[in-house]
């Protein structure tokens, strides 16, 4: 029986990978891959312990690819929020994903597939509103952050030209917002004031972490694809996703925003250097069109469902205290008309 | 203990709920009065706390309902009081739009009094590219292209302009050309758009145009690299040649100081009459009297997508096109008897 490997299961997404894997075709038809074990409440997952940072890395996946009888890889293992450690998710993603290409082609698995940013288009100014898959990724990015998934994708794709047995698929996945999401942008945002760049209101999409489950299932379902977008039903822009939350924003001008937030980052206290300004300032929005015709893949939620099933996890006595203001509402509204 | 050392700084400033003392409590009443003249006197000692101690307790109390949660509903109700909470795909919002066009609107009927002539040759439905001439430093010729087809268009057709990369750059400008419907000029946005069957507006002169010196006034600069024709061809789109006449005048640019827009981010700065010498007054554009015409729509329909490949066949059209709205500017010229009253 060929079995599915699973990287990175301690990561957000890839724990909800690997449980959707094992409430659908079993415990045994997984190995989670990682140097953490993982969520205990999965009985019965095999757990491979592979640390993608080690030299012999690749040989170690080889050998667990043989064991297991791996014949599909769902590369999980990104770091979604930027750590102060450049070299170790430099490691980690670029030369990570290299050792892991080279163990699928050699190891006989046949699909590999590999997590994604939208944000590897890069934000800025001169993007089109709705960005393809034939659009080259941001290669000379100014943020590591990005040059390290870019980078990534690079190498699984060389891989998949030199060994036409391995096929590889990778999805770009639009910012995911929802409930148990916890990245440097909710940080950033669960404070009482939020920093915008001022004169600036990009459109932004934020995903569903169910649609993006959704995703994986129907690449997966579907085969080697290449690169695909993985993106909500609607875009919403920056500020009206912040008030509709209900944040105090502050208008910083841009010129002083970079500085303030490289000195901000490098100070410890920061979430983010300043090269993710640019994602307040330009928009990267995808187009999902490639989703839909060649996965079937529909989303069901829009960038406003994700970031109001946010709220209501985050703040759930605030969402209630709304929902019930507008159920109130919507009842006196119906009273009024009755009576009219 | 020292009484005078421990000061008691009451909390609330509420007035204390008083119990009735009877008269066979004289000296308890005394006391009380004592005490009351004591606590009075550490109120007024307060009233000198100092700013930062004074604005910390407000923040902290919600003083006069002052406190972050109540601003923040107070910049959401403000943010949307005009902007709707859903856009269209391309950031396009209703109500700004709608917010807005009382000032347009006088801009178009007031201002700069638009005549628009020719309408009736923009398509009734389906796709359709007005091309025109760009000047005037800010992009106000593609709003009032763009109020001329609302207004005077018997289909009260929208028409989306495709703004130049550097005013999709700049901040202010940015959101508000993208809200009020227009899309950043790429070829990816335009045929994305005629493809849906939209209007849209044009200015292949680009940075060229609307920059343009006020001596090279309706001379029309170079249109680009024909990348407009190509996307017409591929689309089999009508082109609408316009012609606009007086947005030239608004902004007479006699000097560029582009060493100072360099380290702003702004391919050139313009030295007008008024700007920047008269401050925020030099950004008010001259009231000149403008005229919008548009002329017959040229057919690019016999040529087949395929030609939008052919290099020397897409420039030709694009020069025929630049010399059809020359002709057209220059025709509007030659009738033209004043900058002011036309």
């Amino acid at each position: 029986m060929s079995r599915i490997a699973v990287t990175g299961t301690a990561s957000f997404l890839g724990a909800r990978i690997l449980r959707r894997l094992v409430e659908a075709r079993g415990a045994d038809a997984v190995v989670a891959l990682d140097i953490t074990s993982p969520p205990t409440t999965l009985q019965g997952v095999r757990h491979r312990l592979v640390d993608l940072t080690l030299p012999g890395a690749d040989q170690r996946l080889v050998d667990v690819f043989d064991e297991e009888h791996v014949e599909t890889v769902v590369h999980a293992a990104f770091f979604t929020t930027p750590r102060r450690d450049g070299a170790y998710s430099h490691e980690l993603e670029s030369i990570g994903t290299l050792h892991l290409a080279a163990a699928a082609a050699a190891g006989g698995v046949k699909h590999l597939l590999v997590r994604s940013f939208t944000a590897v288009y890069g934000a800025n100014g001169q993007n089109p509103n709705f960005l393809t898959e034939e659009r080259r990724p941001d290669s000379g990015a100014r943020l590591a952050w990005v040059r390290d998934k870019v980078e990534a994708e690079e190498h699984a794709f060389s891989f998949a030209r030199r060994y036409p047995a391995l096929g590889v698929t990778v999805l770009r996945f639009a910012p995911l917002l929802g409930p148990g999401v916890h990245t440097f942008y909710t940080r950033i945002f669960s404070k009482r004031v939020v920093p915008v760049v001022m004169g600036y209101d990009p459109l932004i999409q934020l995903l569903h972490p169910d649609d993006a489950l959704d995703a994986v299932f129907a690449a997966l379902a579907k085969g080697p694809a290449g690169v695909v977008n993985v993106v909500p039903k609607s875009t919403m822009t920056l500020l009206t996703a912040l008030h509709l939350a209900d944040k105090l924003t502050v208008a910083v001008p841009h010129v002083v925003a970079y500085p303030l937030a490289d000195l901000w980052w490098a100070s410890g206290v920061g979430e983010a250097p300043g090269g993710f300004i640019d994602h307040a300032r330009f928009l990267f929005v995808a187009d999902g069109e490639k989703a839909r015709r060649e996965l079937g893949f529909q989303p069901r939620y829009t960038s406003r469902d994700a970031l109001l099933a946010y709220l209501e996890y985050r703040y759930p006595e605030t969402a209630r205290r709304a929902r019930e203001q507008r159920e109130r509402e919507e009842a006196e509204a119906r009273e009024r008309e009755a009576q009219a | 203990m020292n009484r005078e050392g421990a000061k008691v700084v009451p909390i609330s400033g509420r007035p204390r709920r008083r119990r009735a003392i009877g008269p066979e409590n004289e000296e308890l009443r005394q006391r009380l009065a004592e005490l009351e003249r004591e606590i009075s006197a550490s109120r007024s000692e307060r009233e000198h706390e100092g700013l930062l101690v004074t604005a910390a307790r407000m923040l902290q109390a919600g003083v006069l309902g002052l406190s972050w949660a109540s601003l923040a509903r107070l910049q959401r109700a403000l943010y949307f009081a005009w902007h709707s909470e859903e856009t269209d795909e391309f950031g396009g919002d209703r109500r700004f739009a709608e917010t807005l066009e009382p000032v347009l609107d006088f801009l178009y009927a007031v201002w700069w009094r638009v005549e628009a002539t020719g309408t009736e040759h923009v398509p009734a439905e389906g796709p359709g590219l007005i091309v025109a001439n760009h000047s005037g430093v800010l992009p106000y010729d593609g709003l009032m292209v763009q109020l001329a087809v609302r207004h005077e268009h018997p289909a009260k057709r929208v028409c989306r302009m495709l703004a130049l990369d550097m005013f999709a750059l700049l901040p202010v400008l940015a959101p508000v050309l993208s809200k009020s419907g227009s899309v950043r000029a790429n070829p990816e946005n335009a045929e994305r758009l005629l493809r849906q069957g939209e209007l849209l507006g044009v200015f292949p002169e680009g940075v060229k145009g609307v920059g343009k010196h006020y001596r090279d006034r309706y001379r029309l600069a170079r249109f680009g690299r024909g990348g407009f024709v190509r996307i017409a061809l591929r689309t089999g789109t009508p082109i609408i040649p316009c012609a606009v006449v007086g947005a030239e005048e608004i902004h007479p640019v006699v000097a560029k100081a582009d060493w100072v827009g360099r380290p702003l981010g702004l391919p050139y700065f313009p030295l007008t009459p008024t700007f920047p010498w008269l401050g925020p007054l030099g950004v008010v554009p001259l009231p000149t009297k403008w005229s919008i015409d548009f002329g017959d729509p040229i057919d690019l329909g016999g040529h087949g997508p395929e030609a939008a490949d052919d290099p020397i066949l897409v420039n030709r059209i694009s020069e025929q096109v630049r010399s059809i709205v020359q002709k057209m500017v220059d025709g509007r010229l030659a009738r033209r008897r004043s900058v002011w009253f036309g």
